[in-house]
């Protein structure tokens, strides 16, 4: 018989970031504590952005924007960048054991194990997606789907995930800070190449609670389970409200120092293949994100390829050209080489300002 | 110097299961994290430290890694007093991934009860068993993708 697992389905209407992030930091707290099967959260927010647990929010947000405009922000316990969300973005929380069966081991395994359900969701939806290794679910070379976790107390752990129905690219440029600030056009162009949407892929107005429908089908094959829909029971109302006070109301917790010095820059390199523009964010010595831009002839596809062998990892020259080199073929950028485009982004990195 | 199966587990050492090592100079225990762990997660992003005159106890949380979008923990292989912190980790994390048994430590425990904690970390063959399932444990994953 099909083991069971409970399931938070919120379609009432879109939460605060409070409130669903402290659920969702709920969840693997009742799996370790609280003797509790896995727990799946889904839901909706209210118009807001999450910054990951060890990222600089002051730099990576225009605050007073979203203020203005009434977009809450907050910080998440798991890791990554900034996630927009909003109510038409499926929220998915996972609460679950390390060692449940079919569950994949290590960093990578779990993120595979995770990235496989949604797969299968999205296939349901008429969507062909892949995991772009190491944390996003591309269609076509354009992300629709952003994964992030943490391990949590005893063996348990949180995922969670952003799913993309409908996205607002604008509304993204106003609020967070991007190397592409001063040229709205250029990156409202360039972020809406690198990604796209439920409703984008299947050409009609899919409403969220079909794509829930469809993730919570997902994992009951994928895991050879059953959902029990169920609300949080004592415990973990009072872990929810603990959870409120102590980090989604508290200033010390959303403004945390705990992050690495965040920079932005920008290099520009003439070669061959022709202009190649970078705009690379760095998270210390880390590289947050990268963006390839330039005259040169590739695919979308080629080139978000490249920007994702990139994404958290060492900047350093030498780790630049290893993580280029594992994915690089003949020709994904015509005429350029590895060592030229490590150039340019080495260019960018010397360039870096904080924003 | 231990090889196993390609993961350089130095034999001086003693290692926690949850990938921490030890390494001991009478009662100062030096802490970090070994080479199966380092190139399991990929490129270290963040590492939130503990402060130093923290009392930690052996098995709990003393810290947290960031590699990836995953954040891990780090786990205190013996009990005593945080001393030392690695302070050039603030600057790169990517020591842990470059040279984990040298300038990759993370920090230094004055340990209260070594004679009785040293016994539950792993050293030798029981080390190699342990490394060799993990590892069995990661290709029969990868075989059933």
């Amino acid at each position: 018989m099909p083991a069971h697992w409970r399931l938070f389905k919120n379609l009432s209407r879109p939460v605060s970031t409070a409130e669903g992030l402290a659920m969702d930091d709920t969840l693997p707290q009742s799996v370790a504590l609280n003797n509790s099967p896995p727990i799946l959260h889904l839901y909706t927010f209210v118009p807001s952005v999450n910054v990951g647990k060890y990222q600089d929010i002051e730099a990576a947000l225009k605050l007073d924007t979203c203020r203005s405009k009434g977009i809450e922000f907050s910080r998440r316990s798991t890791g990554g960048g900034t996630v927009i969300m909003g109510p038409d973005i499926v929220a998915l929380g996972l609460g679950i054991n390390v060692d449940y069966p079919g569950l994949k081991k290590g960093v990578g395994g779990v993120f595979e194990s995770l990235s496989l359900v949604l797969i299968r969701a999205l296939e349901k939806l008429g969507i062909k997606a892949y995991f772009q290794p190491k944390n996003d679910l591309e269609v076509n070379g354009r992300k629709i789907a952003g994964l992030s976790a943490a391990s949590e107390a005893g063996k348990s752990l949180l995922f969670h995930t952003s799913l993309l129905v409908d996205f607002d690219v604008g509304l993204m440029l106003d609020i967070m800070h991007t190397p592409l600030i001063k040229i709205r056009d250029k990156g409202y162009n360039c972020f809406s190449q690198r990604m796209t949407t439920v409703r984008q892929e299947v050409g009609r107005r899919v409403p969220v609670a079909e794509v829930m429908d469809s993730i919570e089908h997902a994992f009951e094959q994928e895991f050879n389970i059953r959902f029990k829909e169920d609300n949080p029971d004592e415990w973990e109302k009072k872990t929810i409200s603990r959870l409120i006070e102590e980090r989604y109301h508290n200033q010390d917790w959303i403004f945390s120092h705990k992050h690495p010095r965040a920079r932005m820059g920008i290099g520009q390199l003439k070669s061959k293949a022709g202009l190649l523009e970078i705009y690379l964010s760095l998270s210390g010595a880390s590289i947050e994100n990268v963006l390839i831009t330039g005259d040169f002839f590739s695919t979308s596809a080629d080139i978000h390829r490249l920007e994702n062998a990139l994404k958290w990892t060492a900047s350093r020259k030498e780790s630049i050209e290893k993580n280029l080199s594992s994915v690089w073929q003949d020709d994904m950028i015509y005429g350029l080489d590895v060592p030229t485009l490590t150039q340019a982004i080495l260019k960018a990195k010397d360039n870096q300002v904080r924003l | 110097m231990a090889d196993i199966k390609g993961y350089n587990m130095p034999d001086e050492l003693y290692y926690h299961k949850d990938h921490a090592w030890a390494r001991v100079e009478g009662t100062k225990v030096t802490v970090g994290m070994n080479d199966f762990f380092q190139k399991e997660s990929g490129d270290i992003v963040f590492v939130d430290l503990p402060e130093e005159e923290d009392d930690v106890e052996q098995g709990e949380i003393c810290g947290k890694i960031q590699s990836r979008k995953w954040i891990g923990k780090l786990v205190a292989p013996v009990s005593g007093e945080i001393v030392e912190i690695n302070e050039d980790l603030e600057e790169d994390t990517s020591l842990i991934n470059s040279d984990p048994y040298g300038k990759g430590w993370i920090l230094v425990i004055e340990a209260s009860d070594l004679d009785s904690e040293l016994g539950s970390l792993m050293q030798g063959e029981a080390l190699a068993d342990f490394i060799n399932d993990e590892i069995k444990i990661a290709e029969e994953e990868k075989a059933k993708a």
